[in-house]
C-alpha cells in the first residue's frame, strides 16, 4: 500500500481513538474467552498424551481368586495382549496427625514395571522398600502425613500398625484422592504380609498392543482373558474394560470444556457484532471521505484496503493484548484441570498450534466482521457518497411512538424511543448482542435452579441421618443388631453394594455398574420415579437404575431386561424402573438377592433418636466404637448435611462458570451499547444543537440519551426471554452429558428475569452516561454548524 | 486520430432526471456543449438551475439519463463504475466548495494521495512533485500541517494543488470559492486563470462569483437545466 494511503490507515486510527480501543478491547475480550479455553484444551490434551496415555494405562481388568505365574505366562501370549500383571487392592484405613481416614493400598510385584501403568515417584524413596508405604501424590494432604514420618495403617478391620512413609508418587490412573475422599498407599506384598495380609493378587490387569484399539475391540480381547482365566480354574469376578486412552474423568472434563468453548464462540460472536457495529458507524461517518477519494481515482479494492487495513491493525493489536493473558488463564485453567485429572502440567508449553490459531482469529475476526459494512461503503456510487448528509428519519412515526402519544408520554420521550429506530441495523446488532448475553444470564440461572431442585430431590429421597460403610462386609442381622443395641439410634439398615459388569451379545463385556441393595419395603431411601416403579419385596432379580445410569447406558430401558455379570456368574435382570438418583450411574436392587449367597451387608443407614447435629456426632462416634468391639469395622460415616455441599459444590461450579460467561457477554453488550449511543449522540450533534437553539437543557439532553439506551436495553430484555429458552435446553443437556440428566424448566422464571432487568437498567444508565455528558458538552453554535 | 484531436469536453443531447415523490425532476435537459483544451469556463445560473448536475455528470459522479457525455474523447457512458474511478484519477482533478481534504493526513500527503492511488508517478518523485505543486500555489511552507491547521485559502490552494497531482486534462471546480472570503476567493481565481493559461489546462467551475466573469475565458449560464446564454469573452 503506498505511503499516502498507509498514512490514511494509521491516523485514521488515531483520529477514532476511543472507536478503535473499543474494537481492540472487544474483540481482546472474545479473544481471551476463546483463547483461554482453547489453551487449556491443547494444554490438556498434551498433557493428556504425555501424562496419561505416556504412562501405558491399564486396559483391561478382570477379578480373579488368584493370580499366579502360569496364568501370566498364558495371559501374555494373548494375541493382543502386550503385557499383564497382578494386583491387590486393600481397603483399610491411615492416620496421620488427623483423624483416620479411608485408604486403598495397592499390591504389586514389580512398582518399576515398565510395560503398564507406569507410576512416577515425586519425592522420598521410590518404590517402597520393605516396611514402608508410599503414598499417592494427590491424598497426600488428606492423609495428614509427610515424607519420613510415621503413619498408623490398618487393613480391614485389622489392628493398626505403624510403618514409615517413605515416598510420594503420581499414579496419572487414579482420580485425585482429595476428591474421592481415599488415601491411596502403595505396598510390597512383603510388608503386607509382614502385616499378616495375604500377599496374593486377585485381580489381573492387562494392556492390550494396539494402542487405537477401540473398547469393543478391548472388549473382545478382555473375554479372551476372562476365558483364559477359566481354563486355569478360576472365575472372572469382574471384567472392567474402561473406555481406552481415556482418563477416569475425561469424558466429563471433555463435556464440559466443550460448553465452555461453545461459550467462548459466542462470546467471540458478540464481540463480532459490536465490531460490525463500529465500523459501520466510523465508515457511516466517513462515507463522504470515500465518495472524495473515488473522485481522486481510488477503486474499490483500493478503499476496501484502507478500511480493512485498519481492522486488521487493530486485530493485530487485540491479539496482542489477549495473547499473554488468554496464555496466563488458560494455563491456570488447565492447571486446575490437571488437578482434577491428576495430571502433571510442569513445563509443558502451550502448543504452538493453539497460539496460531488464536493470532489468526484474532486478526482476522475484524477484518471478517468490517468485511460486510466496508463492502457496503464500497459499492456505494461516488455521487451519492458526496452527497452523504448522516443520518435521516424515514418520516413515518413508529406504532409505539403513537400509542405513547395518545397517553400523554413527554415529547423528549417520544424523541428517544424514535432516536432508537433510525439506525435500525445498529440497533438490531446491539440489541443481539444484550439478548444473547441475557439468554446465557437466564439459562445459567435456570440450571442454577434446576441444580438445587435436583440436590432438594436427591436428597429428600433419603430419610436417614447417617450412612456408615464398613471396612469389609459383615453379615446384615449382626449389623442392624448392634446398631439396633445402640440407644440413640432410632431405626437401621444394612445395605449391601457389589460391582457388577454389563455382559454385551457375543463375546463382549460391557461397563461395571455398582448394585445397591436394600429392602424393598424401606422408608429410609424413596427416590422419586421417573418412569416405571420402585422395587417390591416378591422382586427376584429386579432393578430400579439411576437416570445417570440410564443416560450412560440408552439401551436400559423400563420392561426391558439386562444380563450382569456378578462374581462371574451371568443372570439377567429386569429393569423395573427408573429413578432420581443424583450423578452417580447406579442401580438398586433387592437386598435379599443381593446377598443371598452370603448375607453380607457393607454398609450401614441409620435414624437418631434425637435430633441435632452435636447428639449425631456423638452417636456416631459411639456406633462406632460399638460396631469395632462387635468386629465391624467402619471405614468412613457420612451424614447428608456433610455430602450434600460436596456434591451441591461440584455441581455449582459449573452453573458459576455459565454465570460468569454471562456477565462476560453482559459486559460486552454494555461496551456495545456505550459505542452505539456514542455513535448516535455524533450523527446527531446537529439535531442536538437545534434542540439547544429551541432551549432544550441539559436534563433534556441527558433524559432523551438515557431513554433511547433504555428503550434500547428494554428490547434486549424482552428478547432474551424467548432466546433463554434455546439457551437453558442446550445447558441443560451440556450439563446432563457432563453430571446428570437435570429436569431443568425452559423459561426462566418471572423473578429471575426481572432480576435481569434490574441488572441492565443501571448497565444501561452507566453505559450511557458518557454519550449523554457528551451530548450537553457540545455548544450550540458548533452543533448546529457541525457537517 | 490522437486523443487531442478531441475537445475537451464535449455534450450531445445530454439530460439528467431525477425520480421524485412529486414525479420525475429533469435537471439538465437535451444539453449541447462543447469546450476546448485550455478554456476557463465559468457555468453560472440560480440555485436549481443545472449547473452541480452538468459537473457531477462532466466528472462522471452522475450518468446523463440520456444523450452522451464525453471528455477527453472518453465517452462517459460506457464506462464501469471501476473504469470511471481509474478515469477520473488519471485525467480528471476536482475542486470542492468544502475543500474535502483527509483530515487525519498533512498537506503534502493530501497532494501525494492521488498519485499514491493512480501509480502515476514513480514512488520516489511523488514528494518532490507534490512540494512543487503546493509551491507553485504558494503553500509550500504549509505542506506539513494538517488541514485543521489551515485557513479556508489555504485548505483550498492545497485542494488545487491535490486536484493538479497527476497533470489532469480537466480541472472540474464546484464552487471554489464559496468558503472564502473575498480576498481569498479573487486571488483564487487569479490562480486558476494563470493556470489555465499558462498550463493550457481545461477548467470548468460552477461558480456564483461575479468576478468570475473576468477571469474566465468563456460564460455559460443555464436556467431550469438548459443554457440560456452563453456571453462572449474579449
Amino acid at each position: 500500500m503506498a505511503d499516502a494511503c498507509l498514512r490514511l490507515l494509521w491516523r485514521d486510527i488515531a483520529r477514532h481513538r476511543s472507536r478503535s480501543a473499543l474494537v481492540v478491547l472487544a474483540v481482546a475480550v472474545g479473544l481471551v474467552a476463546a483463547g483461554a479455553v482453547l489453551d487449556s484444551w491443547a494444554l490438556i490434551g498434551r498433557a493428556t498424551e504425555v501424562g496419561f496415555r505416556g504412562s501405558l494405562p491399564v486396559s483391561i481388568t478382570v477379578g480373579v481368586d488368584r493370580v499366579d505365574a502360569a496364568l501370566l505366562d498364558d495371559v501374555r501370549r494373548l494375541p493382543g495382549v502386550a503385557a499383564a500383571r497382578g494386583r491387590r487392592m486393600l481397603t483399610g484405613s491411615v492416620q496421620g496427625h488427623g483423624a483416620w481416614t479411608p485408604a486403598q493400598i495397592v499390591l504389586l510385584d514389580d512398582f518399576t514395571d515398565p510395560s503398564m501403568a507406569r507410576l512416577q515417584g515425586d519425592a522420598g524413596r521410590w518404590p517402597p522398600p520393605e516396611g514402608a508405604i508410599v503414598v499417592e501424590r494427590s491424598s497426600l494432604e488428606l492423609a495428614g502425613v509427610a515424607v519420613g514420618e510415621p503413619v498408623l495403617l490398618r487393613i480391614g478391620t485389622g489392628a493398626a500398625h505403624a510403618l514409615a512413609m517413605s515416598g510420594v508418587v503420581r499414579d496419572v490412573s487414579l482420580a485425585p484422592g482429595w476428591m474421592e475422599h481415599v488415601v491411596t498407599c502403595y505396598a510390597t506384598p512383603g510388608t503386607m504380609a509382614r502385616l499378616g495380609v495375604p500377599a496374593t493378587f486377585d485381580e489381573l490387569q492387562v494392556r492390550v498392543a494396539d494402542p487405537r484399539a477401540d473398547r469393543a475391540v478391548v472388549r473382545r480381547i478382555a473375554a479372551t482373558v476372562a476365558a483364559q482365566v477359566a481354563r486355569h480354574g478360576g472365575r472372572a469376578r469382574f471384567v472392567d474394560v474402561p473406555e481406552p486412552g481415556a482418563h477416569v474423568h475425561a469424558a466429563q472434563m471433555d463435556a464440559l470444556l466443550m460448553t465452555q468453548g461453545a461459550f467462548g464462540l459466542l462470546a467471540l460472536f458478540v464481540c463480532a457484532l459490536l465490531v460490525v457495529n463500529l465500523f459501520t458507524a466510523m465508515l457511516a461517518r466517513q462515507t463522504r471521505e470515500i465518495g472524495v477519494l473515488k473522485t481522486l481515482g481510488a477503486h474499490h479494492l483500493q478503499i476496501a484496503g484502507i478500511y480493512l487495513g485498519q481492522a486488521l491493525a487493530l486485530g493485530i493489536a487485540a491479539s496482542l493484548l489477549a495473547l499473554p493473558l488468554a496464555i496466563v488463564i488458560g494455563r491456570a485453567y488447565a492447571a486446575f484441570r490437571a488437578e482434577m485429572l491428576n495430571f502433571p502440567l510442569d513445563g509443558l508449553p502451550v502448543p504452538a498450534w493453539a497460539i496460531a490459531l488464536q493470532v489468526v482469529v484474532g486478526v482476522l475476526l475484524p477484518v471478517l466482521a468490517a468485511l460486510v459494512p466496508v463492502c457496503r461503503a464500497c459499492r456505494l456510487g461516488v455521487g451519492a457518497a458526496l452527497r452523504d448528509i448522516g443520518i435521516v428519519a424515514d418520516g413515518q412515526p413508529l406504532a409505539a411512538q403513537r400509542w405513547l402519544a395518545m397517553a400523554g408520554a413527554g415529547r423528549g420521550v417520544l424523541l428517544a424511543i424514535g432516536n432508537a429506530f433510525r439506525r435500525r441495523e445498529r440497533m438490531a446488532l446491539t440489541l443481539l448482542a444484550i439478548a444473547l448475553g441475557g439468554a446465557v444470564h437466564l439459562g445459567a440461572s435456570n440450571l442454577r435452579q434446576a441444580v438445587v431442585a435436583s440436590m432438594d430431590l436427591l436428597f429428600s429421597a433419603q430419610h436417614f441421618d447417617a450412612s456408615l460403610r464398613l471396612a469389609e462386609p459383615r453379615p446384615i442381622a449382626a449389623l442392624e443388631a448392634a446398631a439396633r443395641a445402640e440407644p440413640g439410634v432410632a431405626n437401621a439398615e444394612a445395605w449391601r453394594s457389589r460391582r457388577a459388569t454389563i455382559a454385551r451379545d457375543g463375546d463382549q463385556v460391557g461397563s461395571t455398574v455398582t448394585l445397591i441393595g436394600l429392602p424393598p419395603t424401606t422408608t429410609l431411601m424413596q427416590p422419586h420415579v421417573v418412569s416405571g416403579r420402585w422395587l417390591r419385596e416378591d422382586d427376584g432379580r429386579a432393578l430400579v437404575i439411576s437416570r445417570a445410569l440410564q443416560r450412560q447406558q440408552p439401551d436400559l430401558v423400563v420392561g426391558g431386561d439386562v444380563r450382569l455379570a456378578l462374581d462371574g456368574l451371568i443372570a439377567t435382570w429386569h429393569i423395573a424402573g427408573v429413578v432420581d438418583a443424583g450423578p452417580a450411574p447406579l442401580a438398586y436392587a433387592n437386598r435379599s438377592i443381593l446377598s443371598a449367597e452370603d448375607g453380607l451387608a457393607t454398609s450401614l443407614v441409620i435414624v437418631a433418636r434425637t435430633p441435632g447435629r452435636s447428639a449425631l456426632l456423638e452417636l456416631i462416634h459411639a456406633l462406632r466404637g460399638s460396631l469395632a468391639d462387635a468386629g465391624m469395622l467402619v471405614a468412613e460415616s457420612q451424614t447428608p448435611g456433610e455430602s450434600r455441599p460436596i456434591v451441591e459444590d461440584h455441581l455449582l461450579m459449573v452453573v458459576a462458570f455459565l454465570g460468569a460467561m454471562g456477565w462476560v457477554m453482559i459486559a460486552i453488550g454494555a461496551a456495545g451499547l456505550a459505542s452505539t449511543m456514542s455513535l448516535g449522540v455524533i450523527e446527531r450533534t446537529r439535531e442536538i444543537g437545534v434542540l439547544r437553539a429551541l432551549g432544550a437543557r441539559d436534563r433534556s439532553i441527558l433524559g432523551i440519551v438515557q431513554v433511547e439506551g433504555l428503550t434500547i436495553v428494554a428490547l434486549a430484555w424482552l428478547a432474551s426471554i424467548p432466546l433463554s429458552v434455546p439457551m437453558a435446553v442446550l445447558l441443560a443437556d451440556a450439563f446432563g452429558r457432563i453430571m446428570f440428566p437435570l429436569p431443568t424448566p425452559w423459561w426462566p422464571q418471572m423473578g429471575t428475569s426481572l432480576q435481569w432487568l434490574a441488572v441492565m437498567v443501571p448497565v444501561s444508565i452507566a453505559a450511557c452516561i458518557w454519550p449523554a455528558w457528551r451530548a450537553i458538552r457540545i455548544p450550540p453554535a458548533r452543533a448546529l454548524s457541525y457537517e | 486520430m490522437t486523443q487531442h484531436s478531441y475537445p475537451a469536453v464535449e455534450l450531445r443531447r445530454a439530460s439528467k432526471t431525477y425520480p421524485g415523490t412529486q414525479g420525475p425532476f429533469t435537471a439538465l435537459s437535451a444539453l449541447d456543449m462543447r469546450i476546448e483544451r485550455g478554456e476557463f469556463v465559468a457555468i453560472v445560473g440560480a440555485s436549481g438551475s443545472g449547473k452541480s448536475t452538468l459537473l457531477n455528470l462532466l466528472a462522471g459522479i452522475d450518468r446523463a439519463s440520456n444523450g452522451e457525455v464525453i471528455v477527453g474523447g472518453h465517452a462517459l457512458q460506457g464506462l464501469s463504475e471501476r473504469a470511471l474511478s481509474a478515469w477520473r484519477g488519471r485525467h480528471l482533478g476536482i475542486v470542492f466548495q468544502f475543500f474535502q481534504l483527509m483530515p487525519t493526513l498533512t498537506a503534502i500527503e493530501n497532494v501525494m494521495l492521488p498519485m499514491d492511488l493512480c501509480d502515476r508517478w514513480p514512488a520516489i518523485e511523488r514528494r518532490e512533485r507534490a512540494r512543487t505543486l503546493l509551491a507553485r500555489l504558494g503553500v509550500a511552507d504549509q505542506a506539513d500541517k494538517f488541514p485543521t491547521a489551515l485557513s479556508g485559502g489555504q485548505q483550498q490552494r492545497v485542494a488545487i494543488a491535490r486536484a493538479l497531482a497527476n497533470e489532469p486534462l480537466l480541472l472540474l471546480a464546484d464552487e471554489p470559492t464559496g468558503n472564502l472570503d473575498s480576498r481569498n476567493a479573487d486571488a483564487l481565481l487569479q490562480m486558476l486563470a494563470t493556470l489555465a493559461r499558462d498550463d493550457g489546462l481545461t477548467i470548468v467551475m460552477v461558480t456564483h462569483e461575479r468576478g468570475a466573469r473576468a477571469v474566465a475565458t468563456r460564460t455559460i449560464a443555464l436556467a431550469d437545466g438548459v443554457v440560456v446564454a452563453e456571453p462572449a469573452h474579449g
